[in-house]
């Protein structure tokens, strides 16, 4: 028997998960959509992680998260690591590329750049007000051209004369858009058009200030469209890599810090409970999250509470002691 | 004598009567001197901001002379009632301010207080006493961007017209430069807990000396009281054990004078930064922007990167993180409203800065959210960074 560890990135659009094994060698992958139902999709991409690991031996002993769930999938999973998407995915990316200096990564609604010097993360930014130019702004155009937003790649690929779309902000590349369409515009070059603004856009937004420099990895859901990189590659100037594994290095990333924090050995319940994963104990329960304003003072806090059937797991969200919730669990 | 005698016999006697007719005689009396009572019975109020409301009330107490109304903690309601009632792309501390003016009046304030700014701050108290008339109450407002053209001697005129007429000036004076003694004391006691209040082996040990010594000084009423109570509270803080590490994850917060420091407009970012065991410095305080101001001589110090005033804040800035950066700070965490114009403009020479001296800096605008999901996240990255980068280049 050879230890294991899990980890499970869930963002707003899709759900990663990882099985990385003794040499820290991801031996099963999970990519699934979240659909707005992060337990379930988690629960699923555990499943399917599960099937995978079956008969090789392997016993996952300890589990880490992070996306924008990472709270609650850790809650439900007892996970020892549970950490924020960005740190995630400098770990991941530099494990496997220990020479990288930029990391570009854009997910569904986020999306950040990350400065390496010597494999370590030297700097950071990530979008602030607006998700311009993220994976969600590109599903959406895709079903207004009635194109799967898989193919969009290829399409943008086949263009000679890429429409020029504004890129400073969605609403108006989205106006700008629809008016080319409507102009007749070959589509193929409406969608490289697009990728094109998605690239400028990300760099003179995330990426202002920052200085680009190579090797460069492209990373998140949108590396898998290659009118994206192909932009980036012809407005940096320099080429991109985009790894296989590149939308899953949150979920490795999240591994590799549960492997260092060692297997889970005090969990009282949980999935964790017998001191390796035991996927059952996760379908037996039902979770359910629940908002309480506290009363206890005129700023009415909003907790969120997790409960696992009938128990609180986990609480956050209050601003004092007087409305920390008591797990039951 | 000679005019008696030539009086007749009857009015010479009479004369004589009335020489004998002697006043009454002057008896020593303790006239009670009746001293006039300056007080004024009206209600002021400060908005809200940061640590300083100790300051306001002794302003208001020992130098304005009137009683002074101490607003609760900040709520959701606050921002919300400043929110509905201001223009959307105003920045946030005026929607702040606004709500705590709403919530002052409400409590029985007879006069509310703003000061001028440098920046759009200047306007606010014309526009926000506007917004409040229009809303129906009814208050005075003492408006320090009036009689700002006569410096000094305008404000008097303002206070003694708007506030109270018997204002004691010499004693006002004295009692002037006592707040801002307060504002000094404050921001020096702050310093040292900023920079060690990540570490208590205690929680909570230094919130509660920090709140012993905000009582001690909203009971002061005059310098000796305020200079004790600073005594007492760095002897209290400096006994609170400490698990600091010799070489902690340190940064340097700058930023504009309200979101920098003002807990509720940047989500408390103090304590969260501290309760992940960072030294927190912050030069941006009053008694650096104001009370030792020098704004020519503060540019000097940085006069590779400015050769301008750029605004209200901006030298400070600068300067601060430029310092930061020269001591080894670890990171730099640049927090401004959206929107503030002058902070804007600080950017692009943070951006220098960070880059000369390979130092990140972390930048983050504040607008009146309530949600501190994305800022946690934030943060954390940050510090992970930070403390990783530390651990492998030791």
């Amino acid at each position: 028997m050879t230890q294991g560890y899990l980890g499970i990135d869930i963002g707003s659009i899709s759900t990663k998960g990882v099985v990385i094994d003794e040499n820290r060698n991801i031996i099963a992958r999970s990519y699934l959509w979240t659909e707005g139902n992060p337990t379930e999709a988690s629960r699923n991409v555990v499943r399917e992680l599960e099937q995978q690991v079956e008969g090789t031996g392997v016993q996952i002993v300890g589990a880490g998260t992070t996306g924008s769930a990472r709270r609650l999938v850790g809650a439900m999973l007892g996970a020892s690591v549970i950490k924020n998407e960005i740190t995630a995915h400098a770990v991941g990316t530099t494990y496997l590329h220990p020479d990288v200096r930029t990391i570009l990564e854009i997910g569904g609604q986020d999306s950040k750049i990350i400065c390496v010097s010597g494999g370590i993360a030297v700097d950071y930014a990530m979008n602030t007000l607006c998700a311009a130019g993220t994976g969600s702004f590109l599903s959406s155009q895709a079903h207004r051209l009635g194109v799967e937003v898989e193919e969009f790649g290829d399409i943008a690929l086949t263009s000679k004369r890429p429409a020029n779309i504004a890129a400073r902000c969605t609403v108006f590349a989205e106006s700008d858009l629809v008016h080319k369409i409507q102009v007749g515009y070959a589509r193929e070059d409406i969608i490289a058009g697009l990728c094109n603004a998605v690239a400028s856009n990300y760099l003179n937004n995330v990426g202002k200030g920052k200085k680009i420099e190579a090797p460069v990895v492209f990373q998140g859901g949108v590396s898998k469209n290659a009118g994206v990189v192909h932009a980036f590659e012809e407005q940096l100037g320099m080429p991109v890599a985009v790894d296989p594994d590149g939308h899953l290095m949150g979920a490795f990333g999240a591994a590799l810090l549960a492997a260092d924090a060692g297997p889970i050995t005090n969990a009282e319940s949980g999935p964790f409970a017998s001191g390796t994963f035991d996927f059952e104990a996760l379908l037996d329960f039902d979770f359910k999250t629940r908002e309480v304003e506290c009363g206890k003072c005129a700023n009415h806090c909003e907790i969120i509470c997790v409960y696992r059937d009938k128990d609180i797991i986990d609480s956050w969200g209050n601003r004092c002691d007087r409305g920390a919730v008591r797990t039951t669990a | 004598m000679a005019d008696i005698l030539t009086l007749p016999q009857e009015a010479r006697s009479r004369i004589a009567v009335e020489l004998e007719k002697h006043r009454e005689p002057k008896m020593p009396t303790h006239r009670k001197k009746y001293k006039r009572d300056r007080h004024k019975r009206v209600k002021l109020a400060f908005f809200r901001y940061c640590y300083y409301d100790p300051a306001f009330k002794f302003f208001a107490e020992q130098v304005l002379d009137v009683d002074y109304l101490t607003l609760p903690e900040a709520t959701r309601r606050t921002t919300e009632i400043g929110e509905q009632n201001s223009t959307d792309y105003v920045c946030t501390p005026f929607k702040h301010i606004l709500g705590d003016y709403v919530e002052a009046l409400e409590a029985g304030a007879d006069i509310l207080v703003q000061f001028g700014g440098p920046c759009r701050l200047g306007y606010y108290g014309e526009l926000q006493e506007a917004i409040l008339r229009d809303m129906g109450y009814q208050f005075d407002m003492l408006n320090f961007s009036r009689g700002i053209e006569e410096g000094a001697i305008g404000w008097t005129k303002q206070c003694l017209k708007l506030v109270n007429p018997d204002i004691n000036i010499p004693h006002a004076v004295r009692q002037l430069a006592a707040t801002a003694n307060m504002a000094v004391k404050l921001d020096e006691a702050r310093d040292f807990y900023l920079a060690n209040a990540g570490f208590e082996r205690e929680r909570g040990a230094f919130k509660r000396a920090w709140a012993s010594y905000e009582d001690a000084l909203r009971a002061a009423t005059c310098d000796r009281d305020i200079n004790e109570a600073f005594r007492a509270a760095m002897d209290a803080m400096r006994a609170i054990p400490l698990d600091k590490p010799a070489d902690p994850v340190r940064i340097g917060v700058v930023g504009e004078m309200f979101t920098a420091i003002d807990e509720r407009s940047n989500l408390n970012l103090d304590e969260k930064l501290m309760g992940m065991g960072v030294e927190v410095h912050r030069m941006m305080n009053l008694t650096n922007r104001y009370v030792r101001y020098n704004e020519p001589n503060l540019r000097r110090g940085a006069a590779d990167y400015l050769t301008y005033d750029m605004g209200p804040t901006s030298t400070l800035t600068v300067v601060a993180a430029r310092k930061y950066a020269q001591e080894g700070f670890d990171g730099v965490v640049h927090a401004k409203s959206a929107g503030c114009t002058p902070e804007i403009d600080c950017m692009p020479v943070l951006q220098q800065v960070s880059a000369d001296f390979s130092m990140p800096i972390l930048y983050l605008t504040y607008d009146s959210q309530t949600s501190d999901t994305g800022l946690d996240t934030r943060l954390e990255a940050f510090y992970d960074m930070l403390s990783m980068k530390k651990e492998k280049t030791k």
